[in-house]
Parts: C-alpha cells; sequence; structure tokens
C-alpha cells in the first residue's frame, strides 16, 4: 500500500502531462443540400492501438440489418442476430469474408472472425432489399452519428489525413480525403466533408412497391 | 352486385387476416371509384372504345380487389400466388399469377433461380402493386394494358445473375405453353388503357361487331390463356441491368411459337385461332431526386392463317414515357404515350389499322399507409380503320375521370 501511495502522485502528475498534450478532431459529414450524413467511415492515418479482439453484432429488426455500416478491426469477430419474426438468410460473396447463415426468429450465428481489411457487403437471400457493409481496417475509425458527426479524443498532436467513405459515394470520385493538424490541446477545428451520395438502396418494401 | 362486393371485400379481409404469420407475407387492395365516362362503347362491353369505361355515363364502380401471398416454404423456396375478383369485363375470382421459386444462396458474384408455375412475362415497369396494379396511375400504359390482358406464361423460367460491385445484371430465359391465343385481340380491337388484368379462368370479350358481321351473336368471350393445336412451347428471353437511383433497362423478346393455322373450338362451336405473336420490348427508369421516369417500347406482330397460306398479319407499336414526382403523401404522374397498328393491305393507298396518343394525368393523395385517393385524367385521340368499317366515326377524342379510393392491406 505505501507503495502505490507513493507512486498515485506520479501516476496523476502523468496523466495530466498526457491530457495536456492530447487534442480531439469532430468530422461533419453532410449532403449536397447541407443534410448530416450518417453511417459514413471516417479514418485517420493511425493506426488502432492494439486491444483484444472484440465481437460486433449486427441486429435484423423490421427486415433491416442494424447498424447499416459497422467498423471492425482485423481479429474482431461478428455475430449476426435475427430480431424479426421471419426467418433470414445472411450472407456475403466478398473475397474477404464469404459466409451464409440461416437465421430463425431469435437466434444468432455463430461468430464470424475478420482477419482481412476491406469492406464486406452484406444480403439477406431471402430480403434482397436488405442491405448492410462491414468495414475492417487497421487505421482508427469511426462512423458518423445520425448528426453526421465522428469525433477522436485523446489524439496525440501532429498532422493527420482523414478519409472518409459512405456505401452511398458515387463511383469513380476519389475517396473523400483532408489533411488536419490536431493541437496539443483542446480541438481542432471542425472539419467538413461535402459528399455527393447515390441514393438509399435499403428500398422499404411498400404496399405499393412489392419486391419480387 | 352490392352483395358480390360485399362478399369480396370480406374474402380479400378474411384471407389477408387470418394468414398473417411467420414467413408468410400477405397484401390485398379493395378499390371503389367515380367514374365520368366517355360515350364510345368500352371494349369491355364490346365496344372499340379504349377506355375501360365507356358509357357516357357518371357513377360509382367497382374498381377492383386483389390479395398477394407469398410464403417462403424453405430459405430457398417461395410460393407466390395473386387473386383478384373484377365484377366489370370478366367478372368474377381469378388467379393472376401463381408460382413457385428456387434460389439457393450464393457466396459468389453470380446467382441462379428456377420459377414454375403462372407468372407475368417481365415486360412492365409499371406495375409491382399488389394485384398487378400501378402506384402511379389507376390505367396503366398501353403496353400493360395488353400484357395483362393476354399475357401469361404458364411454364418454366430460369434467371442467372451477377452482382457487381456497383451495378448487377441479370438474364433469364423461359420456357412456356397456354398462351397461344395472345395478339387476338391486338388484331380484332387495337390496343386499349385500362387497369383490367386477365387471371387465369377469366375471358376477353371480342367486340362485337366482327362477330355480329361474322353471323355470330354477341357477347363472344374467348379464353387468353390456353393451348391451340399441337403441343409446342413458346418462349421469351431477357437481359435486365440494374444501377443505382434505382436505375434499370431491360430488354425482352417473347415468340410464343403458336401455328397460326391451329384451331381449336370454342363457345357455340366457333373455332378459336391461334395466332404466333413475337415482339420486342425494351424498357427503363431511374429516379432523379424526387422523380421516377418510366419508359418502355413494344414492337412487334401476330399472325393468324385463317385459310391455308393466307396470313394476316398485324404489326404493332407502342411506347410511353410516364414521370412521377414523389412528394411524401403527394405522387403527381404524368404518363404520355403512343400506340399504333398497321396490317398489310393489297391496295397500297389504302391504310388500315390504328394510331392513336394518350395522356395520362393523375394525382395520387395517401395520408394514411393503408389509404390511397387518387384522381385520373385519361384522354385517348385515336384514329381507327376499324371503326369506319362498322360506320362509326374514324377518329375519336376519349377523355375518361375517375376519383378512386382504394385501402391497401
Amino acid at each position: 500500500m505505501k507503495r502505490w501511495g507513493s507512486r498515485l502522485p506520479c501516476l496523476f502528475v502523468w496523466g495530466i502531462a498526457v491530457a495536456a498534450h492530447a487534442g480531439s478532431l469532430t468530422i461533419k459529414t453532410i449532403d449536397n443540400r447541407g443534410h448530416p450524413v450518417s453511417d459514413a467511415v471516417v479514418t485517420i492515418d493511425r493506426a488502432n492501438s492494439p486491444t483484444t479482439a472484440s465481437t460486433h453484432y449486427i441486429d435484423q429488426k423490421s427486415e433491416t440489418f442494424i447498424p447499416y455500416v459497422e467498423v471492425m478491426h482485423p481479429g474482431d469477430s461478428v455475430v449476426f442476430r435475427n430480431s424479426d419474426n421471419t426467418r433470414h438468410h445472411v450472407y456475403s460473396f466478398s473475397p474477404i469474408g464469404a459466409f451464409q447463415f440461416i437465421l430463425s426468429p431469435g437466434e444468432s450465428s455463430s461468430p464470424v472472425v475478420l482477419n482481412r481489411t476491406g469492406i464486406i457487403a452484406l444480403g439477406c437471400n431471402i430480403h434482397d432489399h436488405m442491405i448492410a457493409y462491414l468495414v475492417v481496417t487497421t487505421d482508427q475509425a469511426q462512423v458518423t452519428t445520425q448528426q453526421g458527426q465522428a469525433r477522436f479524443d485523446d489524439l496525440p498532436a501532429g498532422h493527420y489525413t482523414v478519409k472518409v467513405w459512405h456505401p452511398q459515394l458515387w463511383p469513380g470520385h476519389p475517396l473523400a480525403s483532408s489533411d488536419v493538424d490536431v493541437p496539443p490541446e483542446g480541438a481542432a477545428p471542425e472539419l467538413p466533408f461535402t459528399l455527393r451520395l447515390m441514393p438509399d438502396p435499403r428500398s422499404v418494401v411498400d404496399r405499393e412497391h412489392l419486391d419480387y | 352486385m352490392k352483395k358480390h362486393r360485399l362478399c369480396s371485400i370480406i374474402a380479400v379481409w378474411g384471407v389477408a387476416t387470418s394468414l398473417h404469420a411467420q414467413d408468410f407475407v400477405l397484401h390485398a387492395y379493395i378499390d371503389e371509384r367515380l367514374v365520368a365516362a366517355p360515350d364510345d362503347t368500352s371494349w369491355t362491353r364490346g365496344g372499340f372504345g379504349k377506355t375501360r369505361y365507356g358509357d357516357g355515363k357518371t357513377q360509382f364502380h367497382f374498381g377492383g380487389a386483389a390479395v398477394y401471398g407469398a410464403a417462403q416454404i424453405t430459405p430457398e423456396l417461395l410460393a407466390l400466388a395473386q387473386l383478384q375478383d373484377q365484377t366489370s369485363g370478366h367478372s368474377g375470382l381469378s388467379l393472376l399469377e401463381g408460382w413457385m421459386r428456387y434460389r439457393p444462396v450464393s457466396t459468389t458474384p453470380w446467382r441462379w433461380s428456377v420459377r414454375a408455375g403462372a407468372f407475368f412475362p417481365p415486360v412492365s415497369m409499371e406495375n409491382d402493386g399488389v394485384g398487378w396494379t400501378s402506384p402511379w396511375t389507376l390505367s396503366s400504359s398501353a403496353i400493360n394494358t395488353w400484357v395483362g390482358e393476354e399475357l401469361r406464361a404458364v411454364g418454366g423460367e430460369f434467371v442467372l445473375e451477377h452482382r457487381g460491385e456497383l451495378t448487377d445484371w441479370d438474364v433469364r430465359a423461359a420456357v412456356f405453353r397456354r398462351d397461344d391465343p395472345s395478339g387476338t385481340i391486338l388484331a380484332m380491337r387495337g390496343w386499349s388503357i385500362g387497369d383490367l388484368v386477365s387471371g387465369i379462368g377469366s375471358r376477353l370479350r371480342e367486340p362485337d361487331a366482327p362477330v355480329s358481321a361474322e353471323g355470330g351473336t354477341p357477347p363472344r368471350y374467348y379464353d387468353p390463356f390456353r393451348n391451340i393445336g399441337t403441343s409446342h412451347w413458346g418462349d421469351y428471353a431477357a437481359v435486365d441491368w440494374h444501377a443505382p437511383s434505382e436505375t434499370r433497362v431491360s430488354l425482352v423478346y417473347y415468340d410464343n411459337h403458336a401455328d397460326p393455322g391451329a384451331t381449336a373450338p370454342y363457345a357455340n362451336g366457333d373455332q378459336q385461332s391461334a395466332w404466333r405473336t413475337r415482339f420486342w420490348s425494351v424498357g427503363a427508369r431511374t429516379d432523379t431526386d424526387a422523380i421516377t421516369w418510366i419508359a418502355q417500347a413494344m414492337d412487334g406482330d401476330t399472325t393468324v392463317e385463317p385459310i391455308e397460306d393466307l396470313y394476316r398479319r398485324t404489326h404493332y407499336r407502342a411506347a410511353f414515357v410516364l414521370a412521377g414526382w414523389n412528394r411524401g403523401a403527394w405522387r403527381p404522374a404524368l404518363r404520355i404515350e403512343h400506340f399504333s397498328t398497321r396490317k398489310p393491305s393489297n391496295d397500297p393507298d389504302v391504310h388500315k389499322g390504328e394510331n392513336g396518343n394518350a395522356v395520362t394525368a393523375a394525382l395520387n393523395w395517401r395520408p394514411r399507409d393503408y389509404l390511397r385517393f387518387t384522381a385520373e385524367v385519361l384522354r385517348i385521340d385515336s384514329t381507327a380503320t376499324v371503326r369506319a368499317q362498322y360506320g362509326l366515326p374514324e377518329h375519336v377524342i376519349d377523355t375518361q375521370v375517375q376519383v378512386s379510393v382504394r385501402v391497401l392491406y
């Protein structure tokens, strides 16, 4: 106890010192009309701190994958859960992760470990309008919220390259990218990205537009 | 009539509510409308009028009802059926389509499927609602009115899809039977514009004037979905390309391979002829912001051989462009189309056939998910030599106004 007692002030001082040299960065994504864009993946050119592999959950509710976009890191696993009262047949034909699961209501799949980086498109073989994406990256990454924001905290001061990807970006356009300096203290100015997006491919089955 | 309508309402809603369960999808609609009809007698009443209603009256009509049911029997096997009830033209309950599809999952970009049963050839870009209705207008285009009346494939279809990173495409091929009379109505009456779809088991009415001229007694009906002559298969092939923004381009070639000299007995001891019918159809749709654009074109011919080596051929063409504005609960739509038929004549100075243009303007209002009101004005300007042949004016302008209330399940 005595030893810890003597070290605690040191740790406290070290923590303050680190905090004093850590900044934050907020990215804002909007569309052509100025509306916030959610589900954009924002990456910065710093490797994700190695942590233990985590498990991600993709739910299926009202014939929709939730979330639409999920960020993962190599070694992480994903579990698919069916919260609908109908069967789903989740699949991917991505070269970095091909799999398929038939899920009855209430059922969850076994975990799928993803070791390679890239983007995996998910579908349901029963309901073609269900689409989602897994983005596997070694970089630090965040998905923008409903307000179109992604925030990185505790960043060491320095020069960063920020890239933004969205599943509805028009093809043939380079990935949105921008450089920013994060100050030793406080927050860098909010970094805005304007994305030109294609319409949402997740069509909702309507009584007037049957999907069969 | 009221009793019949009440029964159909009860039947539609009864089936729709009782079968709702896991892996079953049920949808339905029922439609009542006020119609101001043109004077020109409608094809549904044995005339040459091109609108569904044509008696010069303004009155309420039962627009129709249908139930759509799809059961996912296994993850690979889907069964789908659509039943409708109609009281104008070919009355009663009938099966619009009924088929089963086997589609195994694929963990490669390629996916295949087969389906068997009775289904619509993949021509229409408009009719994706319950009962093969259009969400844009009450009346389908001339092309899709004909597809709904006389085209149904009873057979099997194979589909191969390729799913790319950005665009998908598929090719499909089908063989079918029971579509030998297709083309009859285009040759006898010409194009029409409406929302009366034939079901398996329903009958189509021939125009009264030619029936009388042949010494027959109208009304005379025929089964549009039957085999005539020696056993044979018709076929169609289609290529479909899908891109973002709900963009689709489709090309279809259809040939029923009917023997134009074949006949089969039908009502009153008459003989029903087979019509060799074939066509090319191209369609496209895309969204630009809130506007949905749909365009289709069709070019084909149908041939009958009433006497050996005497071939009577009718060429037919039609095209339309539709723009629908998706404004939430409000959805205005405008469609402009052109149609024609042409029959070769011995006299080069004599033109036989028809040509016409139509404009359809509809305003849809859907205040609730289950409720849709539609006001539609349809104006058809057409010239048809067949009308003059039977003492009617060759050139006619028909205007039909409809206000409909549709309940959707």
